[in-house]
Parts: structure tokens; C-alpha cells; sequence
């Protein structure tokens, strides 16, 4: 059909556009933000494979999550793009041969005689109420069950090597706890406020006073 | 299609493996600081309860589960045990090391254990999804190991420049692994993809596409010249412990990786896959042993060194012949064996506060500890291929199944390669027996390790006087 | 199949005009007078100290990859939801295990205190 070949040459045309934007910006937040875009509009491309869960995930996952994830690790990061772009520069010639080779090798293998249009026939479309969602649930979680118990495994050891590397207690800091604040009582528990006479200050503190004061000023 | 109890009983070992890793995981919640042994304990029981079961459940049938993921066979039977047993000794090698370091902690165990999960799904993987994922389980864990001490820069930068060029090898494998789906229209069963290998061999150009980045997906997780770098860098930043865990099971599982997917998957293509092996092998051990000669930091040297071995084992699988793989089999157990020796060692030497790293920490050893020094040079004649030890039986082996297959030449460079190699080897043992210990104080390990250490060395030598019976095992595997 | 998608193509569509459209009016139609100080950082008449862009603290990572896992979770129990029925017993014991494993992980994460914000 015209209309979807259409559709498929734009949003693949807006993919390559933003991916190409993500390798080539200074900053790594608008690289990111460009990621955003490439995702978008691949997830698109899978919905006109009628892959519809697989494009829905991918927004779910990768724009939802891990460019969450992407954007807090470029800020936490300081990368000093300068530096980078020079050694980048340096390296340019040997990188560009060995890609222009792969590349070349690539079309041999990968070009129109192996992968040409006619080479493989259009698949038929799916009737309007045809669920993804459920097809790939149908054989999730009988054929390939093993692999998604796998899947589990792999997740929990992602949580345990995160939090290994991460995570740090900070016995220092100091919070309120507001659950303890409204059970404060009258009385004992409030702070209690007495006159004192003034005091005459001893000649020994009004030192340590002054010597604390100077470390204070500089 | 419902959970046949077959299937079930077939992954008895993973089943056990994943319990204990989840019980230590929240046990170690519960535990106070100083009752952390039990977290070993349980370990412990976990690992030898597996084994249990492996040799339970072990059979010379071939069993199939969960429609043809799961293969369970002679191969993977043996695979795991030894994966298992290194990881034994790997326990009891690095308790006082990590106790003296604050590291003895539940995620230790808990990671490990997982990895040795994800090992046990690569070896009994039947098609590429099982074994991807299996690889990637390893793989998260020991990106994770390597920066286990977390203050430690070199071991951050180490897990980095790892998970950096892992992930690169992991894409290789990837892209390659998706070519072969495309190739053979719609399959990722290692059954299925032989046969359309058998019946158009190189005619299917994506195939033999598919093949060669499936190949250097390989050969980045054994380590094997040009795909090498990051293994010197990784084993000298690592903590000693988890080199030592590094270097011996995950090379066993990447083997059976290597196995299932170039034998069993891909074996019409033999004589493609087997050129660029011979180009992997004879860099790996022309490089492996040159550059070992170099180093002074001996986590480096043993790197390269086992690259070099890499390149030996590449040398049996090349040959394509039975004979072959069972060399190249026989070779890796071995291997794990030396490597789990060597670098347990290493661990034992680095308790009283310092970290054995340099070639120097081992001067005079035979002084300090007799013993450890005798198991020392038992392990690096048996890495130099000089007879008793099981290292020049297991060389003689790979050496003749090159040569039953016209490739003397390149038998002939392997010897003269490792008598190069030889050097490096006995001048370790020079250092131990000739030289003046730098530290005068006698060495004294605790009595777990020194039985380790002894059932470890001494097997090494008791396989070299006695190879047949797991030179029997091993064949058996190869039908 | 696809005709089930065109409502969201052509709100693809209207909501990229709409967010497209305003920048590029501005851009041609707004006066630009740039001159030095106008385009100079201010802070508080200081020269500015350091890069606007702060540098976050590694626990914002922490909470971006446990809430990544839990989002992978969901994404593994739309389909799962679908067809429950249909899977049976099977696959109620294959979801069971699948969160099971995952409950370690969050008994884990809770009891470490990695959900807590010091």
C-alpha cells in the first residue's frame, strides 16, 4: 500500500536524522533528547510491522525509563567534551577506513541481491482485530518460558550489582521525622524555656570564643 | 504446552544454584556482622548439593526440555561439574582475603553464585536465546564483581574498560546471532541452523556472515588475540579473588559457548570457522607468551599467559575432528584447574595485608611456606607443559590433533611458542626456591585453604600420571 | 490492523505542527538585538562561578535503574494479563515465579534501605 511505504520513508528518514543528531552534538543532554526522538519514531517503524506490544514497549521502557536513567548519568557525569572531541579527531582517519571497509563488506553481503525487495514477499496484514499483545503472550510464557524465568534472574542481579555499587549509607545526614513530631506531648518532650540570670563569662572561655570567632571570619 | 516434571528434574542443577543464591541473598539481610560465615556455609552446601544433583540426574541420554532450550548432555554434565568445583575452591581460596577487606559480604556470594547460573545455562543452552541470555547473566555479574570494592579506582576502571568492550563483544554476538536467524529463515535452534548450514554450507553468504561475528563474539569472551584487550587491564584491577574466579569457570563456559554454537550450530561450516581459528590461535599464542615474558605485575603475566592457553585451545577445536574436541576439552578442564591454583594461590599469598601482585612478592616462598611453593611450581611446570603435571599431556593432545589433520606447521610453531612460554613459567619457581624472601616471616594459611590448595595441586599432577579417565569423560562428550 | 492506529498518526501529526510551528514563528518574527552584556551569564553582578549544569548525585541513578526493573516487570505482565485465562495453571505458575525471584530482589532493596532517601 502507498500510503504506509510513505509513512515507513518518514519515520525511518526521522530516525537516521536522529541518530545522527545524537552522535554529533556537544552536549549530551540534547544528544539524549535526540535518543528520545529516535526511539519515538522507531517504535513507529514496529508499528508498521504491526508489532504493536514491541512499539508500545519501547516507548514504555526506553523513553519512559532509561532516558530517565540516561539523562540523571549524563548530569551526574562531568564530562569534559572538549578533551573528548580532540582525541576523537585524532582518531577520525583509522576509524572512518576501518568503517568505510565494514560498510563496504556489508553492502557485499547485506545489498540488494540478498535483501532486495523481491527477495522476500510482503507478508499479509492482520485483520483489524488482531492482538499482538496476545500472540506474544501465548508462547511467552509457555514456549520461551524458560528464558523469561531467565529474564527474571537477570533483573534481580541487576538490582543487587546496582545497589553493591551504589549505594552508600550517610549515618551524617540528619532528617526530620514527622511521625515522631506529632507524638510530641506537652511538657516533657517540648523544649522548655527558663530565664537565667546573665552570667559573668571566665576570662579562659572569652579566649576560645575569640579563637573560634577568627576561624570563623577566614 | 505445560511444565513436563522432566523438564524440571533436567534443570535440577540451575533450580538449586538459584535457591541458594536467593536464601543467601536474604539471609545475608538478617545476619550480623560477625555471623557472616554462614552466608559461606550456605554457599557451600549449595554448591556441593548441585553437584549432587548433577551427577543424580547424569546420564549418557541426551535430554531436551522446555521445548529444545534446555539440552542437558555427557558435555554439559561435565562442563558443570567442573564449573561448580572451581567455584568451590574459589570459596574457600578467598575467604581470610576478602574477611581482612570488609568484602566478606552476602552480594560476594549472591553474585557469584548467579554468574555460575548463568555459566550453567550457557552449557546447556540449545539454541541462541538460552545461550545469549546465559551469557548476559554471567556477564552482569561480572562487570559488577570486577568493581566489587568499591573504593578501589583500579578495580572501577577495570570493570568499566570490561563492561565497555563486553557489551562491544555482546553486540558482535548479537548482530551475528540476528544474520543467522535471517540466514536460516526464522530459526535460532542450534539443530535447526545445522541443518541449513549442512545443506547450503557456503553457498548462504549471510550465513557465513552470521558465523564470523557470531565467531568474534567468541572470541572476545575467551580472550583471544585481537579480541584480548581488556583482559590484562581487567585481571590486574580486579580484586585477587574474583581473577581467580574470572580466569577459570567463566573460559570453561565460554568453551561450551564455543562448543554449541561452532560444533553443534555451525559445524557444515567447519572449514570456514576453522581458517579464522588457526589466524585466533597462533596470534593468541605467539602474542600470549611474547608479551607475558614483559611483565613484572604478576596478575598481567598470568593474563597473557592465558591467552596464550586460549590459543592452545582454539588449536584443538580447529582441527575439527573428534579427536580435537576432546583435546580441547580435556585442555579447558585442565586449564580452569591450573588457573584456579594459580591465582588461589595468589589469594592465599595476599592475606597478611599485602597484595601479592608483583613477581617480586613471590621471592623466596619456598622459605616462607614449603608447601604453597611446592604446589607453585607443581602448577606452573603443568602451565609450561613440562611432564608429570597434566599441562604437557593436555598440550600433547591438542599438538596431535593438529598434526592428524596436516597442520604441522602450525604444531611446530605451538611447540616452539611454549617453550618460549616455558621461560616465564620456571622463572617464577627461580624466584620462589633461589631467591631472598622480601619478607622474612612464615607464611601461615589457614587449614581449609591448605587442603584446597593440596587437593587442587595434587589433581593436577594425579591427572598428568592418569589422564585416561577424564580423557574418557571428555570423549564420551564428542560421541 | 493498522487502521486501529491512524486517530494516533494524525495526533502525531497535529501535536508535532503545534510543537514545531512556535519556535520557528519566534524564531523569524521575534527582534533580536544581541550585544555583549546582554548575552553574558549574570549572577548577581559576579562573573559567573561554575557551569550552570550541576552535577547530580549517583543515588538519582540508583532510583532511575530500580525504577527501570520494575518497569520492565510491568511491561512483562501486560501480555501475561491478556492471556491468563487462556494459559491456565501453567501460566499463573510461570508469573508467580517470574515476581517471585523479583520479590527477593525488592525484600532485598527495602531491607538494604536503598528506598530511603537520607
Amino acid at each position: 500500500m502507498g500510503f504506509e511505504k510513505l509513512l515507513f520513508y518518514i519515520f525511518a528518514a526521522v530516525t537516521l536524522f536522529a541518530a545522527s543528531m545524537v552522535i554529533t552534538r556537544r552536549n549530551p543532554v540534547l544528544s539524549a533528547l535526540y535518543l528520545v526522538m529516535a526511539f519515538v519514531s522507531s517504535a513507529a517503524l514496529w508499528l508498521l510491522l504491526e508489532a504493536e506490544f514491541l512499539g508500545i514497549v519501547l516507548i514504555l521502557v526506553y523513553v519512559g525509563a532509561v532516558m530517565v536513567l540516561f539523562l540523571f548519568v549524563v548530569m551526574m557525569l562531568n564530562i569534559d567534551v572538549a578533551t573528548l572531541r580532540a582525541r576523537f579527531i585524532h582518531y577520525l582517519p583509522l576509524g572512518l577506513i576501518v568503517a568505510g571497509i565494514m560498510v563496504f563488506d556489508m553492502f557485499l553481503v547485506l545489498g540488494p541481491a540478498d535483501f532486495g525487495l523481491d527477495q522476500f514477499a510482503k507478508p499479509q496484514s492482520q485483520p483489524a482485530d488482531y492482538n499482538n499483545t496476545a500472540a506474544l503472550g501465548q508462547i511467552l510464557y509457555t514456549t520461551y518460558l524458560y528464558q523469561f524465568e531467565i529474564a527474571a534472574v537477570i533483573l534481580l542481579v541487576a538490582i543487587v550489582a546496582a545497589i553493591r555499587l551504589t549505594l552508600r549509607h550517610r549515618p551524617e545526614t540528619k532528617y526530620q521525622d514527622p511521625s515522631n513530631q506529632v507524638r510530641v506531648r506537652k511538657g516533657s518532650d517540648r523544649v522548655r524555656l527558663i530565664t537565667m540570670p546573665a552570667e559573668p563569662v571566665p576570662p579562659s572561655l572569652t579566649a576560645t570564643l575569640g579563637a573560634t570567632h577568627t576561624e570563623m571570619t577566614e | 504446552m505445560p511444565v513436563e516434571a522432566n523438564s524440571m528434574i533436567a534443570i535440577l542443577p540451575e533450580i538449586v544454584i538459584l535457591t541458594v543464591a536467593c536464601a543467601v541473598l536474604v539471609i545475608d539481610l538478617y545476619l550480623p556482622d560477625e555471623r557472616k560465615d554462614i552466608n559461606h556455609i550456605v554457599t557451600i552446601i549449595g554448591l556441593a548439593t548441585a553437584l549432587g544433583a548433577i551427577s543424580l540426574i547424569g546420564s549418557d541420554k541426551v535430554t531436551y526440555a522446555f521445548d529444545n532450550s534446555f539440552i542437558r548432555d555427557p558435555l554439559s554434565d561435565l562442563l558443570k561439574g567442573v564449573i561448580l568445583i572451581v567455584t568451590l575452591f574459589t570459596f574457600v581460596y578467598s575467604r581470610d582475603y576478602m574477611q581482612q577487606r570488609q568484602l566478606w559480604i552476602g552480594e560476594y556470594h549472591v553474585l557469584i553464585l548467579f554468574a555460575v547460573l548463568g555459566m550453567l545455562i550457557m552449557v546447556s543452552a540449545n539454541n541462541f536465546l538460552t545461550l545469549y541470555l546465559g551469557l548476559e547473566l554471567l556477564a552482569l555479574c561480572l562487570y559488577a564483581l570486577v568493581a566489587f570494592d568499591r573504593d578501589s579506582k583500579a578495580g572501577a576502571e577495570a570493570a568499566m574498560k570490561y563492561f565497555v568492550l563486553g557489551a562491544l563483544g555482546s553486540g558482535m554476538l548479537l548482530y551475528g546471532i540476528s544474520m543467522l536467524y535471517g540466514a536460516s529463515g526464522g530459526f535460532f535452534g542450534f539443530a535447526q541452523i545445522a541443518d541449513i548450514a549442512a545443506a547450503q554450507g557456503t553457498d548462504n553468504q549471510l550465513l557465513v556472515f552470521g558465523l564470523v561475528f557470531v565467531l568474534i563474539g567468541v572470541a572476545f569472551k575467551f580472550g583471544a588475540v585481537p579480541f584480548h584487550m581488556w583482559l590484562p587491564d581487567v585481571y590486574q584491577g580486579a580484586p585477587m579473588p574474583i581473577v581467580l574466579f574470572l580466569s577459570s569457570a567463566p573460559k570453561v563456559a565460554a568453551f561450551a559457548m564455543a562448543v554449541r554454537i561452532l560444533i553443534e550450530g555451525l559445524g557444515g561450516l567447519q572449514t570456514d570457522w576453522g581458517e579464522i581459528l588457526i589466524i585466533l590461535s597462533v596470534l593468541s599464542f605467539v602474542l600470549g607468551n611474547v608479551v607475558a615474558i614483559a611483565q613484572t605485575n604478576i596478575k598481567r603475566m598470568l593474563a597473557y599467559s592465558t591467552i596464550s592457553h586460549v590459543g592452545f585451545i582454539f588449536l584443538g577445536l580447529l582441527a575439527g575432528t573428534a579427536a580435537g574436541y576432546t583435546a580441547a576439552m580435556f585442555y579447558t578442564v585442565v586449564y580452569a584447574l591450573m588457573a584456579a591454583g594459580a591465582f588461589g594461590i595468589l589469594v592465599l599469598l595476599s592475606t597478611q595485608g599485602i597484595e601479592a601482585e608483583q613477581l617480586d612478592d613471590l621471592k623466596g616462598l619456598s622459605e616462607r611456606n614449603g608447601w604453597l611453593a611446592a604446589m607453585m611450581a607443581l602448577i606452573m611446570f603443568s602451565m609450561a607443559g613440562v611432564p608429570p603435571a597434566v599441562g604437557f599431556m593436555a598440550k600433547l593432545l591438542v599438538l596431535e590433533a593438529a598434526v592428524s589433520v596436516g597442520l604441522v606447521w602450525l604444531a611446530v610453531l605451538a611447540v616452539i611458542f611454549s617453550i618460549v612460554g616455558a621461560f616465564y613459567y620456571l622463572r617464577v619457581i627461580k624466584l620462589m626456591y633461589f631467591d631472598k624472601p622480601q619478607l622474612e616471616q612464615p607464611l601461615v594459611i589457614d587449614g581449609t585453604a591448605t587442603i584446597a590448595i593440596s587437593i587442587n595441586g595434587l589433581a593436577i599432577l594425579f591427572l598428568g600420571l592418569f589422564p585416561a579417565s577424564l580423557l574418557q569423560v571428555c570423549g564420551v562428550a564428542f560421541g | 490492523m493498522l487502521d486501529n492506529y491512524l486517530h494516533i498518526l494524525i495526533f502525531i501529526l497535529v501535536a508535532s505542527l503545534i510543537s514545531i510551528a512556535p519556535p520557528i514563528l519566534g524564531s523569524l518574527l521575534g527582534p533580536r538585538r544581541a550585544y555583549a552584556e546582554k548575552d553574558s551569564p549574570y549572577e548577581c553582578g559576579f562573573a559567573a562561578f561554575e557551569n550552570a549544569r550541576m552535577q547530580f548525585d549517583v543515588r538519582y541513578y540508583l532510583v532511575a535503574i530500580l525504577f527501570i526493573v520494575f518497569d520492565l516487570e510491568i511491561a512483562f505482565l501486560f501480555p501475561w494479563a491478556i492471556v491468563v485465562k487462556e494459559l491456565g495453571m501453567a501460566g499463573f505458575m510461570a508469573m508467580f515465579v517470574f515476581l517471585g525471584i523479583l520479590v527477593v530482589g525488592f525484600i532485598y532493596e527495602w531491607k538494604k534501605g536503598a528506598l530511603e532517601w537520607e
